[in-house]
Formats: C-alpha cells, sequence, structure tokens
C-alpha cells in the first residue's frame, strides 16, 4: 500500500496529513503517474471540500422523547423519559442521550420543523421537497443536485448512499430525478452492490482480462471532444479500483481503524429493524470516511423508528446506540479538523403523536417534528424553535423543513436562492422555494 | 485548436489603402442620428471593410473631428451625449486614412424628457437584476418587496414601488435619500449588495423621474415594438472586441438608443464576452457564439463567428445541400473537415443510426466485398426498407409520446407503440403523423394514438407537450409569467391551451381505457393574470374563429402541418440532426427560442425546406443525411479540427444508448435477453414501453427514459461508476460470457482455424476484421489460455468493453 502525500494541504488532521492524502494506490494494476496525476487533478485539489452527512432515520423518531421533552404535560402525553442538563446552561434532552448532553455545544436541536406530510418516505428528508407535483423525471436528492452543480471528478463518486434496500420501499433513496442516472448516489450496499465483488472471476483472471482490454482498447480518444470518452475511461479505471481492492473500497473497509475509535462508535446491530435498516453504527464511520475521500454528500438509514406501540422500549434500545453513532461521528469530525467543513443532519419524516396509544406507542405527528444540525461551521451549542406544552405544534420559531435544506445548501458552498437546476422541460428550479432561507440562527 | 496567428493578419486587416468606413448612427439609413432631451445617449458605431469585404469594429481605433465643437460630447467608445441643441458633423478618420462623416441633430438638450415607469424606469431594475427570479422578482419578493419578475407586469411594480409599505420607497422630496436608492446603491445595509453607483446615468434616471413626481407615464405613450442590435452578426477574430449597438424602435416610428439599458447574456462564455455596455470581447476559442439581448419583451441577438483560420486542403466532394452548407461555414471558419471514413466504419456507423443494431457478419462481408460507388448509399436504403429501421425510430417517439404503461393493461402501450412503428415503416409523412395524435378520439382499440391523451391529462400539459414536441418551443415558463427569452406571453400560452380545452374523457368498452372526444362547447383557457377566457390561438397567429361542434384540434393540426408553418418542419429536421450528428443545430434540440439560433441557420433552412418540400417524407429525410459526405466523415481529428464541436467538421462518437448496447451485448455474447410478456426474440430496442426498466437494472443504469416527459433529455447517455462496474464485472455479463450456448462456448468447440474464430468475434463486436496486431495479440493469449472457453470469454469480455465497442463512432 503506498499512500500519495499531497504537498497542499486544505485542511489538516491531526496526524498531520492532508485530507487529499487519503488518496492511495494499491493492489495490482494501480494508477499509472499520468493516470494519478489525473486522478488528483480531478479530485480538484485546493477546491472546496464542504461536505455533508445526512442521517434518514426511517419511519419518524419522536421529538418529544429525544430532544424537547414535556414535564409540565399530563402523564398520557409526557412519558416514561426525564430530562438530563447539557453542558450547555439551559438545555435539556433526554436522559437515554446522555454521550450527546456531554457535548451538546457541539449540535443545534431543532425542535420547532414543519411542513411534513404524514407520508413513511425519505422523500422530503432527502429531496427537500413534497411528493407533490413532481415535475417529470422527478425531484433529485440533495446528493444528486450537489452532483451536478460541483461535480468534482470522476476520482469518486459525488455521493454515495450508504443506505440497504428497505423492505418499505419509500424509505430508499436514490431515486431517479431529472437530473440523470448519472447524477444518481452510488448505492455500494445497494444496486452496484453485486457488481462490487468479483462475480466469478478471480483476480489473477481479472488481471488478465484488464491487460487483454488495455491491449484492444486503442480507439483513439481524441476521436471525442465531448469528454464522454474520458468519463468512461475514468470510471472504467475507477470500477477497477474498486474491484482490485482500492481507494473506494479502502474508504468503505473500516479494518485499518483504529480500534479505540471504533470502540467509541459503537456497534449497534446488523440485524434489520422493522420493514426499514439495521442499526449499524460503523455507517457512521464509513460516512466520515467516504468525506475524507472526497464525497460529498454521504446518506446513511439507521434503524426504524415507527413505533406505534412498545414506544419507551424500544427508545431504550435505539437512543443509546444512536447517541453513541452520532456522538463519536461529531466528535471525530472535531477532532480531524473537518467540524468547519463537513455538516452533519439527522431527521426523519415526521414527528410523533403528543397523546401515547393505549399500545405504549406514539403515532404519526407530521405538524411537527425535530432534527439535529451538527458541524459545517455552525453555530451548535442552541436549541431552535419551541412546541408548545404538549409538544404537538410548534410555539416559536417555525422552521420548515426547506429552510435546512437552504442551510445545508448553503453550508456547501452553494446559494440556494439563486442558484438552478434546470429539470427535462428546460424549467430552471431554485433548490429551495423561494420564501425560504437559510437559517440566520446557525449560519456563522 | 489554437488560433493561427500568423495567418490572421493577412484575413483581417487587409491592404492599408483599400479599406473603407461605416458610421452606425442609429438612425434610418441616410438619415441624421437624433439626441433628444437632456438624458439622451446614443452609441456610435464605425465598421472598417477591407478590400475583401472582412469587416471589423473600428469605433474605438478612430480619431474624431467634431464641427461646430461645443453641442455634443463623444467618448473614445464612441457614446456622443448631448451638450447644446443644434446640428453637427462628425468625420472619422480610421488608422490607415479612410475617413467617413454622419451628422447628428441635438434637440432639447436642455430640457429634461418626461420619463415614463414602464419604458424608462422598468428596464433599470431589469439591467441591475433586481426583478431577477433570485431576488425581488420572485413570486413572494425578497425581504417585503416585490418586483414583477424581469418587469412584465409595470402596474404591479409601480403599486409596490410607489404606494405599497406607506410610500416609504420613495422619496420624492429628497430622491436621493429614498430606500429604493439608498438601497441599490449599498448605501443602505442591502441584502443583495451594491447594484448601481450613485450618480451614474440609471441613478440620475430614476432620481429624474421622483424629481417629475414620479409619472407613471401616459398610457397611450409609444412603446417599443421592435429591437434591433448592430451588427447582427460578425467574423470576430479570437482576442478582438466588437462594440454593439441597440435600437428600440416604438409604436409611433420614433426610435431610441437602449444599448445600455438593455440585458446581455453571452451564450457560450468560453468563446465571447459582453459588457453591460455592450462591448463583446471574443477569448480564443473558435466557433459560433451568441449573445442575447433582452429589453423589456423584446429579445434579440447578436452571433459572433470566431475563426481559426487553419488552411483548407482537400474538402470531400459535395453531395448534397448539407454538404454545401456544412462546407461553405467551415471555409468560413478555416476549419478543415476530417477525410470520410472507411467503408466498415461507414457500415457500422449507419446500421446502427439507422436501425438501432449491429451489422451482421454477413452484411459485413457483403459491403466488404459490393465494388459499386454508390454502395453507401444503397445500403442506407436498404436498412431503411428493414423493419429494424421503424421499431428503432418508434421507440424514440414512444419515449416523446410518453408511451408509459403506469399501471394499465399492456395492450394500450403495444397499440400506440405498433401504430408509431407501422407509420414508420410505411413512410407515412410526418404530417399526418402528427396530426393522427393531435386529433385522436376514441379509445386506445379504435384510435391507438388516444394513449397521448392518457398519459397528457390537462389541456396545458398536452399544450406544452405538442409546442415542445412539434414547434421545438418551450412553454412553461409563459405559465406564470412573461417568457423571459420569448416573445411569449401569458396570453400566448393560454391562448395555445385553449386548444385542448373541450377534450373530454369517458369510459369506453374496454376496461380501464377511456375513449377521448371533443366536448361541444366553446373552446377558452382562461388567463389567470387578466382572468380573461382566451380563444385558440396559434402561436403567433391569430385567434380562430370557432363554432361550439368544432373541434378545435382540428384547426390546429391544419395549422401545424401547413408547410409555411414556421415550427414545424425545422423542430423535425433539428431532432433528426442531432440523431445522426450527435449535436442538433439548436441545442438542445427542442428550445428552438429566438434567443438560441442555430450554430448553421442556413443549413437548418435549407433542411426544414427541404423536408416541407418532399411532403414531410421521413426517410427521405434521414437519405439525405446518410448519404451527405458529413455524415460520411471520419470521427478521428486532423491537425485542426479535435475541439470541433458544433461544425461538424468531423464524426462525433456517442456511446450506444441502453438498448442498442444491450441488443449488441446480446448479439456479440450469443445470449439474448428475455422481457417478461414479450416475445423470445424481442430486441430491446423494440420494447414497447417503460414498464421493462424496473426489473432490469442493465436499461437503467444505462439511462433507457422513463418515457415521462416530453424531452429527448429524458434519455442520458452520461456515463457513470456504476455503469462501468457493471460492464466489467456483473453476474448478469459474466453468465453471457459462460453459458454453454455463448459465444465464448461456441467459439471454443468451433473446428475452424484459430484465426479465424478471431476475425469472426472481431466482425461481430467491431464490424471489421482485426488488424495484424490485434490478431497475433489475441492469438497469443487464446493459445497461451489452451483454447480453452475461459480465453474466449476473457476475449469476448474485453472487445466489449473497449471504447470501439461501446461508441458508435
Amino acid at each position: 500500500m503506498l499512500t500519495l502525500r499531497s504537498q497542499q494541504h486544505s485542511g489538516s488532521f491531526c496526524d498531520g496529513l492532508s485530507r487529499r492524502s487519503f488518496l492511495r494506490i494499491g493492489g495490482l494494476g494501480g494508477l499509472s503517474l499520468p493516470g494519478l496525476l489525473r486522478a488528483e487533478s480531478e479530485q480538484g485539489l485546493g477546491k472546496s471540500n464542504k461536505a455533508l452527512i445526512l442521517v434518514y432515520l426511517p419511519g419518524g423518531p419522536p421529538h418529544q422523547d429525544m430532544f424537547d421533552l414535556k414535564m409540565d404535560a399530563p402523564s398520557e402525553i409526557r412519558g416514561e423519559f426525564s430530562p438530563i442538563r447539557t453542558n450547555v446552561p439551559g438545555i435539556q434532552i433526554c436522559e437515554h442521550l446522555p454521550r450527546m448532553a456531554r457535548m451538546a455545544d457541539k449540535f443545534a436541536f431543532v425542535r420547532s420543523v414543519v411542513g411534513a406530510k404524514d407520508r413513511h418516505e425519505s422523500f422530503q428528508c432527502v429531496t427537500g421537497r413534497l411528493n407533490d407535483n413532481v415535475p417529470p423525471g422527478g425531484w433529485p436528492e440533495i446528493g444528486s443536485v450537489v452532483s451536478k452543480l460541483q461535480g468534482g471528478g470522476p476520482a469518486v463518486p459525488s455521493y454515495v448512499n450508504l443506505s440497504p434496500r428497505m423492505q418499505h420501499t419509500p424509505y430508499n433513496q436514490g431515486r431517479t430525478s431529472f437530473l440523470g442516472v448519472a447524477h444518481a448516489p452510488f448505492m455500494p450496499m445497494g444496486s452496484v452492490k453485486d457488481d462490487m465483488t468479483l462475480n466469478g472471476v478471480s483476480l489473477e483472471r481479472l488481471a488478465d482480462r484488464r491487460s487483454l482490454l488495455t491491449s484492444f482498447d486503442t480507439f483513439r480518444r481524441e476521436a471525442d471532444s465531448s469528454g464522454s470518452m474520458n468519463g468512461v475511461d475514468a470510471f472504467t479505471e475507477q470500477a477497477f479500483d474498486i474491484l482490485t481492492s482500492s481507494r473506494l473500497l479502502k474508504a468503505l473497509d473500516i479494518s485499518n481503524e483504529d480500534p479505540k475509535l471504533l470502540e467509541r462508535y459503537g456497534k449497534g446491530t446488523d440485524k434489520i429493524q422493522g420493514d426499514a435498516a439495521p442499526r449499524l453504527n460503523e455507517q457512521f464511520v464509513l460516512a466520515r470516511r467516504l468525506v475524507e475521500a472526497g464525497v460529498r454528500v454521504v446518506t446513511i438509514s439507521y434503524s426504524f423508528w415507527d413505533w406505534h406501540g412498545d414506544n419507551f422500549k424500544i427508545a431504550k434500545q435505539n437512543l443509546p446506540d444512536f447517541d453513541q453513532a452520532i456522538t463519536a461521528l461529531v466528535q471525530d469530525l472535531h477532532d480531524r479538523g473537518l467540524a468547519q467543513d463537513v455538516s452533519v443532519l439527522a431527521w426523519g419524516e415526521f414527528g410523533r403523536t403528543p397523546r401515547i396509544n393505549p399500545k405504549g406507542g406514539r403515532d404519526h405527528w407530521p405538524n411537527v417534528s425535530c432534527a439535529l444540525l451538527a458541524g459545517g461551521g455552525m453555530r451548535t451549542g442552541q436549541v431552535i424553535g419551541a412546541t408548545d406544552r404538549i409538544g404537538g405544534e410548534a410555539s416559536e420559531r417555525p422552521v420548515h423543513f426547506q429552510e435546512i435544506f437552504a442551510t445545508m445548501y448553503s453550508n456547501l458552498g452553494i446559494n440556494p436562492n439563486t442558484t438552478t437546476v434546470p429539470d427535462l422541460t428546460g424549467r430552471p428550479h431554485y433548490l429551495v422555494d423561494g420564501q425560504f432561507q437559510p437559517m440566520k440562527e446557525v449560519i456563522a | 485548436m489554437k488560433p493561427l496567428f500568423t495567418s490572421l493578419p493577412l484575413v483581417f486587416c487587409g491592404l492599408a489603402s483599400a479599406s473603407s468606413l461605416q458610421i452606425h448612427n442609429g438612425a434610418p439609413a441616410g438619415q441624421p442620428g437624433v439626441l433628444a432631451g437632456r438624458d439622451a445617449a446614443l452609441q456610435i458605431l464605425v465598421t472598417s471593410t477591407d478590400e475583401n469585404g472582412r469587416q471589423h469594429d473600428a469605433t474605438r481605433e478612430v480619431t474624431w473631428k467634431i464641427e461646430p465643437e461645443g453641442l455634443v460630447t463623444l467618448s473614445p467608445a464612441g457614446r456622443a451625449l448631448p451638450l447644446q441643441d443644434g446640428t453637427v458633423m462628425l468625420t472619422a478618420t480610421g488608422k490607415d486614412g479612410a475617413v467617413a462623416s454622419t451628422s447628428l441633430t441635438i434637440k432639447n438638450a436642455a430640457k429634461n424628457r418626461d420619463l415614463h415607469f414602464k419604458n424608462d424606469i422598468v428596464p433599470v431594475f431589469t439591467k441591475y437584476g433586481c426583478n431577477g427570479g433570485g431576488c425581488h422578482g420572485k413570486s413572494e419578493g425578497q425581504n417585503g418587496f416585490k418586483l414583477s419578475l424581469l418587469g412584465f407586469e409595470p402596474a404591479e411594480d409601480f403599486e409596490h414601488l410607489v404606494n405599497e409599505s406607506r410610500g416609504r420607497r420613495l422619496f420624492p422630496a429628497a430622491p436621493e435619500s429614498s430606500l429604493l436608492l439608498l438601497k441599490s446603491t449599498g448605501e443602505m445595509p442591502h441584502g443583495g449588495g451594491s447594484r448601481m453607483e450613485r450618480g451614474s446615468p440609471d441613478y440620475q434616471s430614476i432620481v429624474r423621474w421622483m424629481e417629475q413626481g414620479m409619472p407613471k407615464g401616459d398610457p397611450a405613450a409609444p412603446v417599443p415594438v421592435s429591437l434591433t442590435v448592430t451588427p447582427g452578426e460578425r467574423l470576430l477574430a479570437p482576442d478582438s472586441d466588437q462594440q454593439l449597438q441597440v435600437i428600440a424602435q416604438y409604436s409611433d416610428g420614433s426610435w431610441q438608443d437602449v444599448t445600455t439599458l438593455v440585458q446581455y447574456d453571452s451564450g457560450a462564455k468560453e468563446m465571447a464576452t459582453v459588457t453591460p455596455a455592450g462591448l463583446v470581447r471574443t477569448a480564443q476559442q473558435p466557433g459560433d457564439a451568441a449573445v442575447m439581448i433582452r429589453f423589456m419583451e423584446m429579445v434579440s441577438v447578436f452571433r459572433a463567428t470566431i475563426p481559426l483560420g487553419a488552411p483548407l486542403g482537400e474538402f470531400p466532394s459535395e453531395k448534397n445541400y448539407i454538404d454545401t452548407n456544412v462546407f461553405t461555414k467551415l471555409r468560413t471558419l478555416g476549419l478543415p473537415p476530417s477525410g470520410l471514413c472507411d467503408d466498415a466504419t461507414f457500415l457500422r456507423r449507419a446500421t446502427i443510426d439507422i436501425t438501432g443494431r449491429l451489422p451482421r457478419p454477413a452484411e459485413v462481408a457483403a459491403f466488404a466485398a459490393d465494388t459499386s460507388p454508390e454502395k453507401r448509399a444503397a445500403l442506407v436504403d436498404r436498412l431503411l426498407a428493414t423493419p429494424d429501421y421503424a421499431e428503432y425510430f418508434a421507440s424514440k417517439w414512444a419515449s416523446l409520446l410518453r408511451n408509459k404503461r403506469a399501471d394499465r393493461p399492456a395492450y394500450g402501450t403495444q397499440v400506440f407503440y405498433s401504430w408509431i412503428r407501422d407509420n414508420l415503416n410505411q413512410n407515412r409523412p410526418f404530417s399526418e403523423m402528427a396530426s393522427g395524435i393531435l386529433n385522436a378520439s376514441g379509445s386506445v382499440i379504435t384510435s391507438p394514438p388516444a394513449a397521448w391523451y392518457r398519459a397528457v391529462q390537462k389541456p396545458q400539459d398536452e399544450m406544452q407537450d405538442i409546442a415542445q414536441i412539434f414547434c421545438g418551443q418551450r412553454l412553461q415558463c409563459a405559465q406564470c409569467h412573461h417568457h423571459p427569452y420569448e416573445k411569449w406571453s401569458q396570453q400566448d400560452y393560454f391562448g395555445f391551451s385553449a386548444f385542448f380545452s373541450t377534450v373530454a374523457r369517458k369510459a369506453s368498452d374496454q376496461p380501464a381505457e377511456e375513449a377521448v372526444f371533443h366536448q361541444p362547447g366553446v373552446a377558452s383557457a382562461q388567463n389567470p393574470r387578466t382572468g380573461q377566457p382566451v380563444k385558440p390561438t396559434p402561436l403567433g397567429g391569430t385567434t380562430l374563429a370557432l363554432e361550439p361542434q368544432d373541434d378545435p384540434r382540428a384547426p390546429l393540426a391544419t395549422w401545424l402541418t401547413a408547410p409555411g408553418n414556421p415550427f414545424f418542419a425545422r423542430m423535425f429536421a433539428n431532432r433528426y440532426w442531432k440523431h445522426f450528428f450527435s449535436r442538433a443545430l439548436v441545442e438542445p434540440e427542442d428550445d428552438m427560442r429566438v434567443t438560441n439560433p442555430p450554430v448553421n441557420p442556413a443549413l437548418l433552412d435549407a433542411l426544414a425546406a427541404d423536408f416541407t418540400k418532399s411532403g414531410f417524407n421521413m426517410k427521405a429525410f434521414i437519405r439525405t443525411i446518410c448519404t451527405s459526405s458529413t455524415y460520411q466523415l471520419s470521427s478521428l481529428p486532423n491537425e485542426y479540427n479535435a475541439k470541433d464541436r458544433q461544425n461538424f467538421s468531423r464524426f462525433y462518437p456517442r456511446r450506444l444508448q441502453a438498448e442498442v448496447l444491450l441488443d449488441s451485448i446480446d448479439n456479440v455474447t450469443g445470449l439474448n435477453s428475455r422481457f417478461p410478456g414479450q416475445p423470445v426474440e424481442r430486441r430491446a430496442v423494440g420494447l414497447p414501453d417503460d414498464s421493462f426498466n424496473a426489473g432490469n437494472y442493465f436499461l437503467t443504469v444505462f439511462g433507457r427514459p422513463e418515457n415521462s416527459s416530453a424531452c429527448e433529455c429524458e434519455r442520458t447517455q452520461d456515463s457513470s461508476l456504476a455503469q462501468s462496474l457493471h460492464l466489467l464485472n456483473s453476474k448478469g455479463i459474466q453468465e453471457k460470457l459462460t453459458a454453454p450456448a455463448s459465444r465464448a462456448a461456441q467459439l471454443a468447440k468451433d473446428p475452424q482455424p484459430m484465426e479465424e474464430r478471431i476475425k469472426q468475434l472481431f466482425v461481430m463486436a467491431y464490424s471489421r476484421p482485426p488488424e495484424a496486431s490485434e490478431g497475433a495479440k489475441a492469438l497469443e493469449y487464446v493459445t497461451h489460455k489452451n483454447g480453452e472457453q475461459v480465453a474466449w470469454e476473457d476475449m469476448v469480455w474485453a472487445l466489449l468493453n473497449t471504447k470501439e465497442f461501446l461508441f458508435n463512432h
């Protein structure tokens, strides 16, 4: 394994390596020097390294049992959990999120997210749109938009979705959109998973094939000035890279992470929860590694949060794992000096009913929900918005979910109010509706 | 492609004594220029013409003599401002001594013109971007202050500016302390920053307007009716300048210089940039660059052609008018074309483009053996006569016509697809096909194109699709506001929409299928801004008088397919040009706005005229394209044309589209894909609708469209990592390589000599025998692996992954 060190430092890790030094050559074949230089140039040295890790909590987490406990409400609403103090005076969160409480200064808690619909789907959480009046082709996910706008050469995909295929299909991401398949997420746990491990050929055989391909693939690339032949070449190289154990695969391989660090992230479980995703804490490490490798948007689907019964019992299983994973990620980003560049957003499609139902669960409640923000250079250590006495409606500073998207785009260095992407009719669409701006509370 | 500087002086400067000068004073030819009012200004333009007829902008290089002095000032950029009433003679002397003169009349130099809100003030907001869609022009306004998008609704703007918020935005007693001016100059905090300079002419206009008491202006005041940009087009050297002069003509016959009031937008900034004062500057890259010019509801365009000036050498022979037009342009540009491609390449290219499949080995052999000089034309005829042609192009139209299965029974999309295919197969005129779709009545069984009306349900959507598919007009913008880049207003939008206002649907005798019919009644659509109904009106035409029993779609079809229709033939020509050349003459192919001019206007005109004259004969049109030398140029660049992407000096390779690629892989591997509910021999190209995508990862990942829009752009031929991984390493491909019936297995068992088998494989994949070095390499590899099946699997795999296979070139 050869690690390339770039002279140009665009933000250093605590180990003294630049973020860009995560350009590694390995496996058989590898990159030739010109190929290497091309890879470096395509990585866009010196360009912004803003990134987003979006954690989708499928099913809709209970806002009032996590970040917005309602101790003054009657018992059929209040629930079983108690609030605990955090390291930010005045902010209290659930007792089952103790790690988060100890570093609440690194989070912003939005208690008043509005605008949702009662629909079990990731649509709104990843596209920033409601699934109504969808333009032909479909609304793009935020990662597809970023891929379209900022691309970032083909050295690594701009948008990676780590979610597995979920049984309840509307939870899944990677929808086709009017931005086309080229900007769809790369899904190493989903559709391309089968193509990422060798199918019926050995590494040696693949090497034979590759050299055979090289000797026949002599068609002059200059015949094509549109760049599509170059594109095919770059992706072919990248694909070989993956198949022969390399950068992207390395980024997806946590075996050479420090075991102590992995311990901090916790394990969770690889058992699929409900009809959604497993509670796999290593996804948070993977997300960080991918972002370091140059991916701009990473989405994760974590566990299953649609608790119509036994809300508190299931919460006690889920909250500690989530607490551990997300705090380890945010701390890790801070430790590596990435907290200015990498935004973290965790949320689900809606909140839960104030009243606890006879089965001890809470039902769908689109009127208000919550969002957890960190990193991205945002002003953290604060609570934004408030709900009424029973956690049923936003009583202060309702935050439309598009404001959160506007904030994420802004953190990524994209002005959501002046930037457009064209749909299939050529109509330009602003990234969020006109009335929504990045949240002034968190934009430093 | 570096411009050849050495040859430029000869081309552009000419001999010193032989050049002449021409002054454009903005007035109609022969009349003196006019400066009327204290705030008037006039951009004077000087053009120098050398003895070869080449022109260049001399505005900034001449020396001026002004007689008498003291009546006007003239800036080095040629901008004249009034000082005192009278008439002056301006004489320009060029660098080489050429002389020209013009006179200017100055009127009311001490008097301020009465300003008009719509004509004088609103354009200022547009110019500085205040009313853009990202700022105050969006539907919600910005921070409480709203302007209509691009100033298309001046009455609303007047209300917002003058009366809203208790009039706090304007302060007539001290105009310079108005919120409007303090914010726009950045003297007070403004989210949009400092847009305008204090004291600039535009700033002064607004001050003066307030001083005049903020007049709305006479509603009967003359309105601008047309926009003239001078020059309209010009051949420009790399790294050179061209000043533009923009004149607005008014309804009373008067005219005014608006050079600094209009908005400029360069369509190709890598080739040419433009300043707010209308100075175009070219860069180093040769080609065509359009500068869009917008003033109020009007748009115009300046086209710059930046030549390369390379030695032209020998051109291929001109087979038809396509070559004449393309080669004329290449000669103007000094851009020599590549030579003609070889026979094998032509066979593969034309077979893929016309039939969506690879040539069969027998076809390769026969074509190579054919010695007729006309064999390429004969091939085109042969391909057009196959059902493969109709099948392939039917899938193109089925996608645009939204042949979407949704959750309906399969027969609906199947019969519509078959109807399109039969139209193409029998080569019915394109006009009949279009009319057939527009006029469809009944259920999909009695009238297959009625399927289009079940996929597109609302009158506005129907209108938008028809406008985009057959007219190349994207009208969506005009639904909510005047089209920013076109002349279309909301009135035009709803007038065109009204044609579909009587389309109704009822249950048919087919389960789950509606029947489409005309519901007698007055056809109209409501313009939401005026609240008034609008009767059916063709684009750019006059409103039709129809009786309630008249189905308005019939006159619409007649209008659309009439030989004089300005859109129909051009749109088809542009769309089909792109099919064969990868790049449309207007790009994107269905956005044929005035402000988006073709790269070769004469060629597009000629193609449209030819198509119309042929009676909209599609096969004849394809034949003309494919038999031109232009279509037969090699894709390999010569010394000069590697970077050409729009002048067709060589063939531009493109990746095979999803279905063609899958079929080709099936052909080469010898294992056909199966599609649910379809006959065994059905190729992917012949699939009737979108429903096969969901179960076929290959088609999805390579971008087969979902048939959900009227835009060709829904099909994407972009590459991605997931595609490469799939081709290199999918289970599906590996199965096709290794199955007992696979090509590799057959080749391994084949008793013929190794060389012969290698040749077969190359012919299958590339439509050509291997070159000596390729044959040797293949032989070495297969022999090294003892001729076993795995060796052949690797060989097939390797060829499938080469660019020569993946691209049509």
